[in-house]
This record gives C-alpha cells, sequence and structure tokens, in this order.
C-alpha cells in the first residue's frame, strides 16, 4: 500500500473514532449506512493446521480403480504403506460429482457429519499459485511460480499473504481489516485478533492485529482500579507512552500499552458473555482457542465489533514419520474443534454469520517415505459454517497416480506425488473476502493474483 | 591459556604502576626540588559501567555487579573486553546429561515415566545459564539451540538424555569449529529422531518409497546455507532483481539418499536397531544395507570440490562428501556470521558487520575456514558492538527468557532446595514463550526476519524477538515480575523450598530514600542508564508507600517498574 493510501487510511480511522465517541452501535450502524457501514456481523475464523496437513488421505477414493490407484502410490494400504484402508473410511455423498464416489478419514466423522448436513464443503487441491499452471508450463518454467515452492515457512507465508514472488509485510487478513477499515469506525477491538500469537495472515499497515491468549485475555496482577495499584497501573501506563530511542523499545512499549487499554475490557466483556452449553472437547488445543473465540463472538456488540477476524492453529502436522500413529489423533482433534465450535455458533444464532475455514502450509506427497511423506504444494481445506453451501466439492480432486507410473496419469504431478494445485489460495482468500464485506475493487488488494484467474468466487458461500 | 595470563599480568602491573605515578605526581606540591620536567602519566582509562554491561548482556545471561567490576579489573577499555574473552573461552563446558541421568529413579517406581526427566533438563540448564562460569560458551550454545533446532515437543519427550546430551554437545562445539558441528549435529540421536534421518532407508521404487528429505531439506535451509544465495555481507544475491535460490528440489532428494542407513549404534542389523538409554547419546551408526547406493546430486556453486557423489561410496564416505559440500558453499559463512550476530549483538548489522564477521569465517588469519572462536571474537570485538549505541537500530530487543535471566543473575536468585523449576506446567514457555529445546517447532519460537507491522516493518528493519511480544505474553512476562518483586524475596518468609526468589536485602535497606532505591535497581538492571521517565514514575509510584509500614512495597515497585520498563527489554 502507498503512503498516501494508508494516510488516508489513518485520517479516516481515527476521524471515524472520534465521530462515533459516545454513540451507540445501533445509532453508529444507521449513521454509516450512507458511507458503506456493516448493518449486520460476520466473522471469519482461520484454523491453520501447522506442518503441511497430509489431506491426501483426508478425502478417499472409493471406487477400486481410484482407490487401488492411490494405495499403489502410498506404497499400499494400512499398516504396510500410508493408504487409508478401504472399508475404513466414513462414505460421503458430494452433490454434483460425477465418477468415484468418495470417503473422509475415520477420524473426520464429526466433519463427515457437517459436510452431510450441507454445513461443510471441501476444496481440493487448493494452494498457492501465481496464475494457472500446467504441468509442461511447470516443466518448461514459462510461468511466474511462487517462490520456495516444498519449504514450510515460505508456503506458509505464501498461504498468509498471497504475496507471488514479492516479500510481504502485510497478510490477506490484515489487508481486508485495511480496506475495511472506514466502515468499521467504531469497533472497540482491532477487526483482527489472534489465540496463537503474532501471525503474517493479520499483519496490516494500519490496524494492529491483537494477539490474546487461547483462553483470553491477561490482566495485570499489579493493578487495581483504586490507591497504589491504580496509581502502578497508571505508571506503567505512563512509562508505555514515554518517548524511546530505539525501534525495539517503541515497539514494546507499543505492546504494553494496547495491553493495558483492552485487556480490562475484553475480559469484563467475555466475563458477562453467557455461559455456552456447548460441550468443547478437553485437552484439544484448538477446541480451547475455538471456545474463546465462541465467547468473544458473543459479547461482539459489547465490543462494538460487526466484522472480526480469528486465528487459531495448532501444530504437529508434519508428518514425515509416524503418520499412521499420528494421523489419527491430529484429524480427530481438527474435526472435534470445529464441529464443537459449529455448534457454539448454532447456539449462539450466529451460525450464517461465521464461516470457519482450513489452511496449512502445504499438502503432502502422494508416495510414501516409508514412514511418511514429504513436503508437497497442493492440498485439501474444509470450510465450514451455516452460510456454506455445502456437501459439495469446490474444485478438482487429483489423479491419485504417480507420473512415474503411468506417464499419461498424473497430470498434476511434478514428481513423487506433488500436485501442481488446481485451485489457487488467491481464489479462496478471496471467496472468504467476498462473503466479509470486501467489495469487488478491493478484491486485488486482498488477492493481489485474482485477476490472473477466471474464477473470483468459488462460490462456497451463499 | 598461557597469553591469557601473561595479559593478564602485564595489565594489572601496568595499571598498579600508572596509579602509583599518579600518586607521585599529586604529592609533588610543595617544595621545588630537582627542577626536572614533572610527568603526569595518563592514568588508564577504565571501561565504563555502562560499556561492561553492554558486553556483558551480548556475551552472557545477564549483566551483573561482579561481573562488570570483574570485566572493569582486566584491564583499561581498550584490553579488557578481549582479555574477558580469552578467559571465557578457555572456560571448561558446564553440562547437563550427568544431572539428568542422576535423576532416573532406583528403584523405578511403578508406571514411572522417564519424560518427567524434563523437570531436571530444564532445571540444569537453569542452574548452568545462571551461575555456570562458562557464560559465553552456554550463551552461544543458546544461540545455536536456537538454529539447530530440536525440541522436547515431540518424540523425543522420551529421551530426555538425548536432549541434555544435544546442549552439551552445542556447548562443546560453541568454540570448535564448524564443520564439526556439522557432523556431531547430524549423527546425533537426538537430530536423528527429530528430523527423521535416524532409520531413514533406501529407495524401494517398486513401491515409490523415497528417503526421507525432512533432515536434507532442513540442515540447508535453516542450519547452513539458507535458501538463497548471499553475497558475503549477507544482502542477497540478485538476478534480474530476483534472489538466486541455493537448492531446488533435487538436490534436496540427492542429499535425502545421502541420509540414509543410519540408526541407533551397537546392532547388528539396521532392521534390529533399537533405542535405549545408553545409544541414545552415542552417534548414529552406519547399517550399510539400508544405505542408498545412487548418485547423490549435491549443491552446485563455485569452487564446488563436485556436484554429485558418487555411487556405491559408504555411508560415511557419502556423509562426508555431502557435509563438505555443504560447509565450503559461499554461502554459510554470511548466513551463519549473521545469525550469530543478531542473536547476540543486534538485529540489524551493517552489510560491513556482516562481511568483517564473514570473513573471519571463511578464514580465521591462519587459513582455517569455520573456525567459531574467530567468529565469536569478530562478532564480540567489533566497533559495532563495542561502541556506544548511537543509533535507532542499535541494539536488539532482548528475548524474554534473557530478561528473566538478567533479572535472576542481578538479584541472586535462588531457591531453598538449590533448584530452578520455574512454577508453572509449561515450564517456561508458558510465560516466556520459549525455552531450553522446548521450540513448537524446527522453525523455533520467532522468526529470524520477523518485523513488527509499523516503523521497524515500513523501514525494511526487523526485530526477530518481537515476535514473542504480544500483547499476551509481554502480559505475563511483567505479571511474573510483579510477583517475583512482591512476593518471591529475602522480605518473605515461608517459601517454599522450590520457589525462586531474589535478594532485595541492599534495596530494604534503602527503601525510605526514594532515590537512593530507584538509583540502586537502576545501577543493577541498566548500569544507572535510566530514563528521566522512568525515574520519575517509579519514585513517585514508591513515595505512595509509607517508609515505615511498607518497605517492601517500595522496594516491590522499583524493581517491578524497572524490570518491566521497555528500556530493560532493550539489550544496548
Amino acid at each position: 500500500m502507498d503512503r498516501n493510501r494508508r494516510r488516508f487510511l489513518q485520517a479516516a480511522a481515527a476521524g471515524g473514532v472520534v465521530y462515533a465517541f459516545g454513540r451507540t452501535p445501533g445509532t453508529v450502524y444507521a449513521q454509516m449506512a450512507g458511507t458503506g457501514g456493516f448493518p449486520d456481523y460476520k466473522a471469519l475464523v482461520c484454523v491453520f493446521l501447522f506442518g503441511g496437513n497430509d489431506s491426501w488421505n483426508m478425502v478417499i477414493p472409493r471406487t477400486p480403480a481410484e482407490y487401488d490407484a492411490y494405495a499403489a502410490s502410498r506404497g499400499g494400504a494400512a499398516p504396510t504403506g500410508l493408504a487409508v484402508p478401504l472399508g475404513t473410511e466414513l462414505p460421503i455423498d458430494p452433490i454434483g460429482t460425477t465418477g468415484a464416489p468418495f470417503g473422509l478419514h475415520p477420524s473426520l466423522a464429526e466433519l463427515a457429519a457437517l459436510f452431510q448436513a450441507q454445513h461443510a464443503a471441501i476444496v481440493p487441491n487448493v494452494g498457492p499459485l501465481i496464475t494457472p499452471t500446467s504441468l509442461a508450463q511447470y516443466a518448461a518454467g514459462s510461468v511466474a511460480l511462487p517462490p520456495q515452492l516444498f519449504s514450510h515457512n515460505d508456503q506458509q507465508d505464501q498461504w498468509h499473504t498471497l504475496k507471488g514472488r514479492n516479500q510481504s509485510k502485510s497478510g490477506w487478513a490484515g489487508r481486508i481489516a485495511d480496506v475495511l477499515a472506514s466502515q468499521l469506525p467504531n469497533q472497540q477491538l482491532a477487526t483482527n485478533v489472534s489465540l496463537a500469537g503474532n501471525t503474517l495472515f493479520q499483519a496490516s499497515d494500519t490496524v494492529s492485529p491483537y494477539v490474546m491468549g487461547a483462553s483470553g485475555a491477561t490482566t495485570f496482577t499489579g493493578f487495581a482500579t483504586s490507591g497504589t495499584g491504580l496509581a502502578r497501573k497508571q505508571a506503567v501506563d505512563a512509562i508505555s507512552g514515554a518517548n524511546y530511542g530505539t525501534v525495539y523499545e517503541r515497539g514494546i512499549a507499543a505492546v504494553q500499552k494496547r495491553a493495558i487499554q483492552f485487556a480490562d475490557s475484553i475480559n469484563t466483556a467475555i466475563m458477562g458473555a453467557p455461559a455456552l452449553t456447548t460441550v468443547f472437547p478437553a485437552n484439544n488445543v484448538l477446541a480451547t482457542q475455538l471456545q474463546t473465540v465462541a465467547k468473544l463472538i458473543a459479547v461482539r456488540d459489547r465490543l462494538s465489533m460487526s466484522r472480526q477476524v480469528f486465528f487459531v492453529s495448532v501444530g504437529g502436522y508434519d508428518t514425515h514419520t509416524n503418520l499412521l500413529t499420528d494421523q489419527p489423533g491430529l484429524l480427530s482433534s481438527v474435526s472435534r474443534a470445529m464441529a464443537a465450535f459449529y455448534n457454539a455458533t448454532v447456539e449462539l444464532g450466529v451460525a450464517n454469520m461465521v464461516t470457519a475455514f482450513t489452511q496449512s502450509d502445504f499438502g503432502r506427497t502422494l508416495t510414501s517415505n516409508g514412514q511418511g511423506a514429504d513436503h508437497a504444494w497442493g492440498g485439501i481445506q474444509f470450510v465450514v459454517g451455516g452460510a456454506v453451501q455445502g456437501q459439495k466439492f469446490y474444485g478438482t480432486m487429483p489423479n491419485p497416480r504417480v507420473r512415474a507410473t503411468l506417464a499419461a496419469d498424473g497430470a498434476d504431478d511434478v514428481g513423487g506425488g506433488r500436485f501442481i494445485p488446481t485451485t489457487s489460495s488467491d481464489q479462496y482468500a478471496a471467496t472468504l473476502a467476498k462473503w466479509f464485506g470486501v467489495n469487488d475493487a478491493n478484491l486485488p488488494t486482498v488477492a493481489p493474483s485474482i485477476g490472473n484467474f477466471a474464477v473470483k468466487n468459488l462460490g462456497i458461500l451463499g | 591459556m598461557r597469553v591469557v595470563a601473561m595479559k593478564l599480568k602485564n595489565s594489572v602491573v601496568l595499571s598498579a604502576a600508572a596509579l602509583l605515578l599518579a600518586i607521585a605526581g599529586c604529592g609533588g606540591g610543595g617544595g621545588g626540588g630537582g627542577g626536572g620536567t614533572t610527568i603526569t602519566p595518563t592514568p588508564p582509562v577504565l571501561l565504563t559501567k555502562a560499556a561492561a554491561y553492554q558486553l556483558l548482556n551480548q556475551a552472557t545471561f545477564g549483566a551483573t555487579d561482579a561481573d562488570a567490576a570483574h570485566l572493569i579489573s582486566l584491564g583499561d577499555n581498550t584490553t579488557s573486553a578481549s582479555i574477558w574473552l580469552d578467559e571465557q573461552f578457555a572456560k571448561p563446558a558446564s553440562t547437563q546429561l550427568a544431572y539428568v541421568q542422576a535423576a532416573y529413579p532406583n528403584p523405578v517406581p511403578p508406571g514411572f515415566n522417564i519424560g518427567t526427566l524434563n523437570t531436571q533438563r530444564v532445571d540444569i540448564w537453569f542452574q548452568n545459564s545462571l551461575k555456570g562460569q562458562d557464560q559465553l560458551r552456554q550463551r552461544v550454545a543458546w544461540a545455536l539451540s536456537n538454529i539447530m533446532v530440536i525440541s522436547q515437543n515431540s518424540a523425543l519427550v522420551n529421551t530426555p538424555y538425548a536432549l541434555a546430551d544435544y546442549y552439551d554437545m552445542l556447548a562443546r562445539d560453541a568454540f570448535g569449529n564448524f564443520r564439526t558441528l556439522m557432523q556431531d549435529v547430524t549423527l546425533h540421536v537426538g537430530m536423528g529422531l527429530y528430523l527423521n534421518m535416524l532409520g531413514n532407508h533406501k529407495p524401494d521404487t517398486a513401491r515409490f518409497i523415497r528417503p526421507d528429505e525432512n533432515y536434507a531439506r532442513e540442515l540447508m535451509q535453516l542450519f547452513t546455507v539458507g535458501l538463497v544465495q548471499l553475497n558475503v555481507d549477507g544482502s542477497n544475491q540478485l538476478v534480474n532483481g530476483q534472489p538466486v535460490p541455493t537448492f531446488d528440489q533435487s538436490v534436496v532428494e540427492g542429499f535425502a539418499n545421502v541420509y540414509t542407513g543410519w540408526s541407533y549404534a551397537g546392532a547388528t542389523s539396521f532392521a534390529a536397531a533399537r533405542g535405549n538409554l545408553v545409544n541414545q547419546v552415542q552417534p548414529m551408526q552406519a547399517y550399510p544395507e539400508q544405505h542408498s547406493t545412487l548418485t547423490k546430486k549435491v549443491l552446485s556453486y563455485p569452487g564446488a570440490a563436485s556436484t554429485t557423489i558418487p555411487a556405491d561410496q559408504t555411508p560415511a564416505q557419502d556423509l562426508r562428501d555431502a557435509l563438505d559440500n555443504i560447509f565450503n558453499h559461499p554461502t554459510v559463512g554470511p548466513f551463519i556470521s549473521k545469525q550469530l550476530i543478531q542473536k547476540l549483538v543486534t538485529s540489524n548489522p551493517s552489510p560491513a558487520y556482516v562481511q568483517r564477521v564473514a570473513e573471519k569465517f571463511n578464514n580465521d588469519g591462519s587459513g582455517v575456514r569455520g573456525n567459531l572462536t574467530a567468529v565469536i571474537r569478530a562478532i564480540l570485538l567489533d566497533s559495532e558492538a563495542r561502541n556506544a549505541p548511537s543509533s535507532a537500530t542499535s541494539g536488539k530487543a532482548k528475548e524474554p527468557l534473557l530478561r528473566l535471566t538478567q533479572l535472576w543473575r542481578a538479584y541472586g536468585a535462588k531457591a531453598a532446595s538449590g533448584k530452578f523449576m520455574p512454577a508453572s506446567a509449561g515450564g517456561p514457555t508458558a510465560t516466556f514463550g520459549e525455552g531450553p529445546l522446548l521450540a513448537p517447532s524446527v522453525f523455533n519460537f520467532f522468526s529470524p526476519s520477523f518485523a513488527p507491522p509499523g516503523e521497524i516493518s515500513d523501514q525494511n528493519l526487523i526485530a526477530p524477538e518481537l515476535q514473542l511480544s504480544t500483547e499476551y505474553l509481554n502480559t505475563l512476562v511483567t505479571n511474573f515480575f510483579w510477583v517475583q518483586a512482591v512476593a518471591r524475596t529475602t522480605a518473605q518468609t515461608g517459601l517454599g523450598a522450590d520457589v525462586i526468589f531474589i535478594d532485595t536485602t541492599a534495596e530494604t535497606a534503602l527503601a525510605a530514600d526514594s532515590e537512593a532505591l530507584v538509583n540502586k535497581v537502576a545501577d543493577k538492571l541498566l548500569a544507572g542508564q535510566i530514563s528521566a521517565t522512568l525515574k520519575a514514575q517509579t519514585k513517585t509510584q514508591i513515595e505512595l508507600s509509607p517508609a515505615t509500614t511498607a518497605a517492601a512495597t517500595r522496594v516491590a515497585d522499583a524493581i517491578y517498574l524497572i524490570a518491566a520498563s521497555p528500556e530493560f527489554a532493550l539489550q544496548r
């Protein structure tokens, strides 16, 4: 973003805060209607599976020929090879797919039920691309490719930023917050909230994301509302607000100041949230974070929030080894957590306003290294929510054949079962952003390569 | 050793002589004796306390009054840093393994979980980091452990001996040659388990099974050469405006084939190799029957001995050739030098500083490549490290855990039991976002290129440690300091045996005098360099509590406000 534009947005945001001061959210919405303010609430929830989810075992072909090709490519069915044994999968009936029926990994019972109930969709073979890319173009080097394919942090960054070959300082959720800033003048909390640490996904030119713990914000132990405890709070605040000579001190001071500013209001709001009857699974890192997200959504009006992007994450998906022992637990935890979260949004009456979606570093090789699979490119993602036009695949499953075996097959395989994505991360992000309220003119700001793809909206969300 | 002793002795003698001459000069007041020229020798200019703290915060787990006094006493402001480094290079390594092994229960109780020994592993890490005499070695080992990452958050949770021994290996190799470090890291069972070289076997083409690529990629990408080719000053080489990759997938596959056939030592075959308490601290052993005999593609660069490794060599021959191939890549020097500078001295070194250090990596002056002692000396004696901070980008943000260790070292923290087991389930990571060999993944606790949005990112600067400075973690650290200052000090009685408390005796004696109290804390934590705002705010806060009835609160506020301040979080 150029500096003039950023200044404009900052001015707009600052002016908006002044303008909205002291008014109730309802009044502001009415006043904002003429300038594009949002009369409704929407939330996006990014569920990031760190390490590179081996998603070829999430969606399994069931016709004998396709299953046999898939299993052969994975070194055989478990426990000999990596393939999910035929007969153990959970059958699903995607609407509109012709040919092979599919099943989900046996550990995805909750997601399978959401899929069959049309509250979940599957996006097969999606990943970072700059432009549609064929195997011939890849081999010839005739199209621009995202740099450093098959590297964890680079492909994470590409998912986070969609910046292709350009160095990236902002994430696509951060840019959503930027382009919507003038329409969100009175939100008391940053549009972007992370429950899993600082992430490039939410980095923004204008509005700092807010980072809280998996179970909520933390209050300051030494502070009080009166006496020396109040003075202590004011002292820390004044120290954080002083002028400092180095960028490092200024960076820490800014965080300290925001922490003081928000800790009380957020915790007060969360403590006032109605108790949820939805049960979230215990000992589940994602579920803990998603339960906190549900609480924050429950108190959205107290914080005057109309648009929120949440980031939650879990690691452990880098299954070079021990795939057969680790994958059931990994997939079960994400399935149970996302289903509980969906149920909570139903309980809160916001199911149609909240869309959760997965991202991961990359898909893994379809072929095996004996114990697991290695870094690859395209993979399968899930989108869950009441607004999802579910029980559908949006995109194309790759041909489950390794190129070396059958020259005519494996048309998307660059070697070892590394599949060129047939849907781009930009298309995935633009689809979510469009639903969230980003207008067509701003979509290229959010998803810079979207112009290279004929389909700008995958149609997942109604 | 001999050179160190000589330098030390000479400097002391010189200082003493200069002092005597100075006294004689002063004493010559009255009589008009001699008529010769008056000798007015220049007294040696000693290192200032601020300058001593600057070096000690770069090179130890936190500056203290005692260490600063020692450093200053070693010579003058041109020699003491160098003499101190020589002292430190000569110190043997404090180790962890024996302590962890000694904690293994005998007899073994029913249901014993060996993973619980990681408590002792973290305990001994704190003991060594806080109290070890080999501070520089431990600080460099800590830096290396955050580059060549293995983590307890993996299958390694059940091999605490391998984890402890891995850290000991880093400490042993910290002042050795980088090529030796590469070899030892590669063959360590801890790394073998973490990045899957242990048990990696040759291809099985009938089943499309390839060798595991994990170690092959990360040894290059994260530990040695990085993803793109660098100039000797650490900047990216550009062709048509784009960085040039150091390797592609075919090279990863070549190295993946190199790293096949290795497993736990002591078995009769690859298939029979099993881990145990003995061989988890022994280097992995080669089992040729599972080693790939293919020709392997390796890194290609000007001056490379070869871009392939020939077929049918032994596993050890392949490993030697492969590691030599990586070690001699011209990007390794700037890649490792810059990261070590960033972990020890400053996040944003000038290209010239990186180049001066990388040239030492490439050639230590006697034709040796990869001499880490020469590299560390070059990093810490460089003018950019030794000059007083002069710009908005000088120095770096302290790692959160190093804020804690400095506070603890400055205040002689200890528990009655002598142990260091921070009282939270996640160990130090839960509060400080990091801990010894506790990273969430091989990408560690924070990215070496992290830039928070705002002025740092806008100016193309970085501040990697600030990735951990979130509203959430920063509040937890701040709260930890409050609890430490108000409830875990020598002023409290009845603390549990494992509660780590700080010695506030000196502060308590000054509690009635707010000016003296603030100055005391600022002297210990900031070498006296406290800003007017911080001093004024702290004094005002102290004075809200009566000295007669709330002396402990006055002391707590002084320590808390200064320890939690942005200026204490800055490493100058």
